[in-house]
């Protein structure tokens, strides 16, 4: 018998199970097969598809499409291919359409599917319309069952029962009740109190249905029937490519060819050269034969976009992933280093064995990338969508959802939810375990109701939530694209598909990566403002990793604010290793990844001229660029073909399928064949599985060399940035946003490169910060709490007119009570007043707040504001508070300066070097941590703190993190008691002992 | 004026018992005297902080706070639930202390508080300070607390005056002195400011009463708007409220009820809210007199009020319709899931209930009989105490029968 109508927790907010729970009951409850037919989707269509090949059910694809603001609903089931393409199409108008009605809207696409349906209207429309259609019964007679029973009879149509459930088993009805008092934002105890919880079924044995239907045999026996029509398990359309459109009938091979060529001459000159050519024909070649010229046309015309006047304008991009290894690439310039100087593997990016299509993924600006999606979804309407993500209940989330329903308030929830970064690797059992467990909630009071809440949230955990869309998947298929996939429409307004990037990659979908980076953004206003000072810079020939001086300044670890390379870690990495060079640093950025601290201090002894041996002679020279290390993605594959004699694309499988999430079952396969392949090639099997365990360690967070070669060239223009234009650069780094560390650290930064910081100030400041020369000057964004429309308002009347005063500055731009305030206390009016008094500011703003007040200000001429009273200005702390609280920084002294503990017997950062090896105090402000987790499983910190002459790593061990970890907060000062330490010229602070300053 | 009458100066004594629930807990048990006292509802949860000893407030203790973090914050100190009934008995009988000298007494709701206008009783029982020395003196014996007193020309200063002297000690204003009392005190140490209010105060360094002082009204106006009278007249000493009975002050009938932890089970606070209806009823039956509108106040956990009313044009004192009353209120008070910590129901715009009977029988039957059924229900709780009996939706309040003992009470 087959289970139709059976909710995944696909359907949003109301399924409980997942799909692979589900077939898995439906097989130990003797089903045949299932019809998992989730609300208005398919997100669940590939785990679904899984799960019965795993469990030897028989698919029946299907979904319930639902009447947008009533309660109708039917279920189409999928009979064959264009059923499938039909029930897409059905999806896709539920989602997108103006309007969407059942009576309406589905005969025209019904060909190919079987719709059950419980409403006799919509029946007997569907059956003149000739709609193949059936009477859903529900899991057992009812009342309208034997009204529709009678219906079916009389029509002549069949009447199945269906099961109609929510969860797999009815132990799930408290996870069901959760996720409605979610769906309705009340909580658990009134819902069940005002009998609003919906009536659940649960997915029973097909006894029980069998037994429900005793009284209409034949019901069970038309579903049977019924069942046996829906013969499609689901789509199968191979590799879809994206359609070049432009070649205006000739070949997208010919065209590629003569663009890459075009392209390498004004890379390397009109004499190409041997190696040039070489490469650039074997590349061509695989391309060709792949079939994948199209898919770097379409990328190309992604990067250089039309303009108004039909030519073509080249984006800011730094292409990432393994396309940088790409020659064709490079010279297509959707890529920035050239792979034959730094020698990259072009088979990483595409060999003839490989299966799956590659991506090409390329960064724009992030504050144009926006607009190169929207120019994407414009040329290729109706073929071009967006991969969403689908955003499942982390422990955070699901704490603070079923907190709710408890009636917790948030300040409350916040108070644990803000304090739990470890949850995901903890060993405890339970989520109220676990949490008792961490440190960092040591005081945290965890009595009832939570235990019961923790116990509900730990079933959440793993459900979704709701769709997201990817930061910057696109597919763009050659036919509609809602032929192939069930397409809505995101909050933000762009299509997305109903499948994340692994549902895509299965159906052969090839996505390309259009992602934002802020460092793109860095560079380009950097450079703006260079240019604008009377700089000159041609980023044709600029060639920044030849640059001594900044080569020495990445020797230093000076590299704060620049791309990739900023990290506390990766700071001192580069310190230890002093080299300063390109080669390093792409060896640098990948080396540093969770659990591999000890191949990062092996590196910097090798690089120093340590002794190595190969890891097993059998290896040979693969890694010898790497000092014998295991570095970069592709080594995991390299090493595989030399010691156990795996194949190209056997190799490339095994890379592939350690960043995936569900992988368990796939590399236990690799595992036995690379077992197997060493012991045929004699490698002892203690190094076996010495090289597995490493190679272990490259799961889910690693590069390739192709991409940290890519990125090393943006970090390397970044460095060369800061070191000559530092004004410019830290200016840019802030106004962009988003970088590793606050605004705070990077006003420190700025400071210890010797700029002037100068306050925001509304006749000078721009939106964005400036710098130029040694000064800074912050920008109105900084100032918080001013929208959008005021900073227009501002800006439009400072070009008409600058600001005579505070009483003109108020009465042009109309700031709202925050705004002035903020703006008064950040000091950005103090040029309006002749004594920069913010007491007395503040005073007119009131003032001019009572006159609009009583309608006197709002004449053609400027009334004059009264005179304040003599009221003093207010105290330098004060005044240091607020101005930190709107700013989140000071501009011209450190907050640690003003902390209690001050004096004799405490040691400033800057002195820290002439007391290595001894134990020392002081008082230091904490910017940001990291959390590791030791080789034993015990939490440990690495710990950023600074004071106004510098900055400080600190360790915190196991031990000292356990004790205090429940203190530590960013933006606070503290007591440090610690002992210097000095490892390859880079200096740590291993912290005992720690309390608030 | 008129001749031969002479302007007497006012003088207002302010009492106030510092930490009242706490000093009321150290009467009844001497020996909590010796060591800090929290008290919070133990039973519940998630209970929070009602009162605190001078020593628990210094530990960090304030009220409000999760009982659980003030029992971290102070580790030593003794926890207590909290006597309303006990703190109530005890103001009544400070009260019955200030009978003897006034029949001017303002007091709060168990807080402590009590003004006394003893202006123009020198005669009889001496001058004003006298009267303050004494009452401490009696207090102290019969009742086994110490009062703080102040003196001052109105409540104001004698309320400044107590604020400065805060937790023991006694203060004098004399007449004409009030502004230069004043003048150099912090300006939170006047009543009646709002938080914001003394932000704003802050953000224009006027630190001092006497900062305040400085600016005319038509200053203050611009900052402080229809507040600029109040601050002027508080600034300089002036305040001419008098000092009101709680007969004189009621203009409603007002009942509180606290949950032990808060909670978000809706059958409990509809019990809790019939509960409340029924105690008001019965007092506006007592008192003769029908209510036109019935709030209720929603307090949540995370220090949110919410209040709703609803309104009935002909008034009335009968249990049912006052209940439906609360609770249509109450659906629109409660809005949002976060729990729930206090309830309470406000019945006002009072008036009398007509005596006069019906010409005809009463039309409607079933009115007729639960009026009946009122009455006969009033006559038991006036006999037993309130909790004897209700119907079956309210839910039982605590009980106070017990809660005084221990306490000395005339």
């Amino acid at each position: 018998m087959f289970a139709l109508r059976v909710r995944s927790y696909y359907s949003l907010l109301q399924g409980t199970s997942s799909p692979a729970a589900l077939c898995r009951q439906a097989k130990q409850r003797g089903y045949s097969g299932l019809a998992i037919t989730d609300r208005d989707n398919l997100y669940g269509l590939w785990d679904f598809i899984k799960a019965c090949r795993h469990e030897g059910l028989q698919p029946i694809i299907g979904a319930e499409v639902s009447e947008p603001g009533s309660k109708k609903c039917i279920t189409c089931l999928v009979q064959n291919k264009i059923g499938y393409t039909n029930l897409c199409g059905l999806l896709t108008r539920r989602h997108m359409g103006q309007s969407f009605t059942l009576m309406d809207d589905v005969a025209s696409l019904a060909t190919g599917l079987l719709v059950l349906c419980r409403d006799t209207s919509l029946l007997q429309k569907y059956i003149e319309q000739g709609v193949q259609v059936a009477a859903d019964l529900g899991a057992c007679p009812s009342g309208p069952g034997r009204t529709l029973h009678t219906f079916a009879l009389n029509h002549g149509i069949a009447a199945v029962a269906t099961a109609d459930s929510d969860m797999s088993q009815e132990s799930d009805r408290q996870l069901s009740y959760l996720l409605q008092a979610i769906r309705a934002g009340s909580t658990i105890s009134r819902l069940v109190q005002q009998q609003m919880m919906e009536d659940l079924n649960w997915l029973a044995g097909p006894e029980a249905y069998r037994h429900n239907f005793a009284i209409w045999p034949e019901v069970v026996a038309a579903t049977e029937k019924l069942c046996k029509t829906c013969t499609f398990t689901g789509p199968d359309f191979g590799v879809v490519m994206p359609p070049w459109w432009g070649g205006e009938g000739r070949q997208p091979a010919l065209v590629l060819r003569e663009k890459a060529y075009r392209g390498a001459r004004r890379r390397y000159g009109d004499d190409l050269g041997e190696p040039v050519i070489e490469r650039l024909e074997h590349e061509l070649k695989v391309i060709e034969n792949m079939g994948f010229s199209a898919y770097f046309l379409v990328v190309r015309d992604i990067v250089h976009r039309k303009g108004a006047d039909g030519k073509r304008k080249k984006r800011r991009i730094c292409g990432r992933g393994s396309g940088a290894a790409s020659l064709v690439a490079y010279c297509l310039e959707i890529t920035n280093v050239c792979p034959i100087r730094y020698n990259l593997y072009f088979e990483r990016f595409l060999n003839p064995g490989r299966t799956d299509p590659p991506d090409i993924d390329i960064d724009f600006s992030w504050d144009e990338r926006d607009e190169v999606l929207a120019d994407v979804l414009q040329d290729y309407a109706g073929h071009a969508a967006m991969v969403c993500n689908h955003v499942f209940f982390q422990p955070r989330m699901a704490i603070r959802e079923t907190a709710k329903t408890f009636g917790l308030p948030d300040g409350e929830i916040s108070r644990l939810t803000k304090r739990m970064p470890w949850v995901h690797s903890s060993r405890a059992e339970n989520l109220e375990q676990c949490l008792s467990s961490l440190p960092s909630l040591k005081d945290q009071d965890l009595s009832p109701p939570w235990p019961e809440v923790l116990a509900l949230a730990q079933n959440l955990i793993g459900v979704p939530r709701y769709l997201s869309v990817h930061p910057g998947g696109v597919i763009i298929t050659p036919e509609p694209i809602a032929h192939y996939v069930p397409v809505e429409r995101a909050a933000k307004g762009v299509p997305i598909i109903q499948w994340e990037k692994d549902g895509a990659e299965e159906a052969g979908l090839v996505k390309i990566d259009l992602l934002g980076n802020r460092s793109l953004g860095v560079i380009r206003d950097t450079l703006v403002a260079v240019r604008a000072g009377g700089g000159c810079l041609d980023e044709l020939t600029w060639q920044p990793e030849d640059d001594p001086a900044t080569r020495m300044s990445v020797a230093e670890g000076a590299t704060m604010g620049c791309f990739y390379i900023e990290s506390p870690a990766m700071r001192l990495l580069e310190k230890k290793a002093g080299t300063g060079d390109f080669e390093q640093l792409v060896i640098q950025s990948s080396i540093i990844r969770p659990a591999a601290n000890e191949f990062v201090r092996e590196y910097v002894r090798r690089l120093h001229g340590g002794s190595w041996q190969p890891l097993c002679p059998q290896i040979g020279d693969v890694l010898d660029d790497t000092f014998g290390l295991m570095v970069y993605q592709e080594d995991v594959s390299k090493v595989a073909v030399a010691l156990a004699g795996f194949s190209h694309s056997d190799a490339d499988g095994l890379r592939k399928i350690m960043s995936k999430k569900d992988k368990v079952h796939r590399l236990q396969h690799y595992k036995n064949m690379f077992f197997a392949g060493c012991i045929r090639r004699h490698v002892d099997p203690v190094e076996v599985e010495r090289m597995w365990q490493m190679m272990m360690s490259f799961d889910g967070y690693s590069f390739c060399k192709p991409h940290s070669a890519s990125y090393a060239r943006v970090s390397f223009q970044a460095a060369y940035l800061k070191r000559h234009y530092p004004a410019e650069f830290m200016a840019a780094v802030i106004a962009n946003q988003g970088g590793y560390y606050s605004t705070f650290a990077y006003v420190s930064e700025a400071k210890r490169l010797g700029l002037k910081i100068s306050h925001p100030d509304v006749r000078t400041s721009k939106i964005s910060w400036t710098g130029k020369k040694d000064r800074i000057l912050v920008g109105l964004q900084s100032v918080h709490g001013l929208s959008a429309g005021f900073l227009d308002r501002l800006v439009r009347a400072r070009d008409q007119e600058p600001f005579h005063d505070s009483g003109d500055f108020f009465r042009r731009t109309q700031p709202a009570d925050n705004e002035a305030r903020a703006l008064i206390h950040a000091g950005a009016l103090d040029s309006l007043h002749p004594e920069s008094n913010r007491t007395a500011l503040l005073w007119q703003w009131a003032s001019f707040q009572r006159l609009l007040h009583d309608k006197r200000c709002l004449s053609l001429f400027a009334a004059k504001l009264p005179p304040a009273p003599p009221l003093p200005p207010p105290d330098t702390k004060s005044a240091l508070r607020r101005e930190y609280e709107i700013l989140g920084f000071l501009c011209d002294c450190h907050p640690v300066q003003f902390l209690p503990q001050q004096g004799q017997g405490l040691v400033k950062v800057a002195a820290l070097p002439d007391r290595v090896g001894q134990r020392v105090q002081l008082v230091a402000w904490l910017l940001t941590g990291k959390l590791v987790s030791t080789r034993t499983g015990e939490v440990m910190e690495f710990l950023t703190f600074e004071d106004e002459t510098g900055q400080l790593e600190t360790t915190f061990f196991p031990e000292v993190y356990q004790r205090h970890a429940h203190m530590l907060r960013s933006g606070r000062g503290y007591l440090l008691t610690g002992m210097v330490e000095m490892d390859f010229g880079a200096l740590t602070l291993t912290v005992d002992t720690i309390r608030s300053a | 004026m008129a001749q031969g009458f002479t302007l007497r100066e006012r003088a207002v004594l302010h009492f106030n018992v510092a930490d009242f629930a706490v000093a009321v807990e150290r009467v009844a048990d001497s020996s909590l005297r010796r060591r800090p006292l929290i008290i919070a509802p133990l039973q519940a949860a998630r209970a929070v902080v009602y009162d605190m000893s001078e020593e628990a407030y210094g530990e960090g203790v304030r009220k409000g706070m999760a009982l659980r973090q003030a029992t971290r914050l102070c580790r030593g100190a003794a926890l207590l639930a909290p006597r309303v009934t006990l703190y109530d008995k005890a103001m009544r009988a400070f009260v019955k202390e200030l009978q003897g000298y006034s029949p001017l007494i303002e007091c709060g709701r168990a807080d402590g508080h009590f003004f006394v206008d003893v202006t123009g009783t020198h005669r009889l029982y001496g001058p004003a300070p006298d009267v303050g020395w004494r009452v401490r003196r009696q207090a102290r014996t019969s009742l086994g607390i110490n009062p703080i007193w102040t003196l001052g020309t109105s409540k104001l200063v004698a309320k400044v005056a107590s604020r400065l002297v805060k937790p023991v000690g006694e203060y004098i204003v004399t007449a004409g002195d009030e502004e230069r009392f004043l003048a150099p005190l912090p300006v939170h140490l006047l009543p009646g400011l709002s938080a914001q209010e003394l932000l704003k105060l802050q953000e224009f360094r006027l630190t001092t009463i006497g900062a305040l002082a400085q600016l005319n009204r038509h200053q203050l106006m611009v900052p402080f708007g229809r507040r600029c009278e109040y601050l002027h007249a508080a600034s300089h000493g002036v305040d001419d409220s008098r000092v009101c009975t709680p007969e004189g002050k009621a203009e409603g009938i007002d009942y509180e009820h606290v949950f032990a932890g808060d909670i978000n089970d809706q059958d409990l606070v509809e019990g809790v809210v019939a509960a409340l209806a029924g105690r008001a009823g019965f007092q506006l039956r007592m008192q003769r007199q029908v209510t036109r509108r019935v709030g209720i106040w929603l307090r949540y956990s995370d220090g949110a009020l919410v209040v709703r009313q609803a309104s009935c044009k002909a008034g009335t004192s009968e249990d049912i319709l006052l209940r439906e009353l609360a609770l249509t209120a109450l659906q629109c008070a409660w809005t949002r899931r976060v729990r729930i910590r206090s309830c309470r129901l406000v019945c006002d715009r009072l008036q009398r209930q007509s005596p006069q009977l019906s010409l005809f029988a009463e039309p409607d039957l079933r009115q007729f009989r639960q009026k009946k059924v009122s009455g006969a229900v009033d006559i038991l709780r006036s006999r037993f105490g309130h909790g004897v009996i209700g119907v079956g939706l309210q839910y039982p309040l605590a009980s106070s029968v017990d809660d005084s003992a221990g306490f000395p009470v005339h």
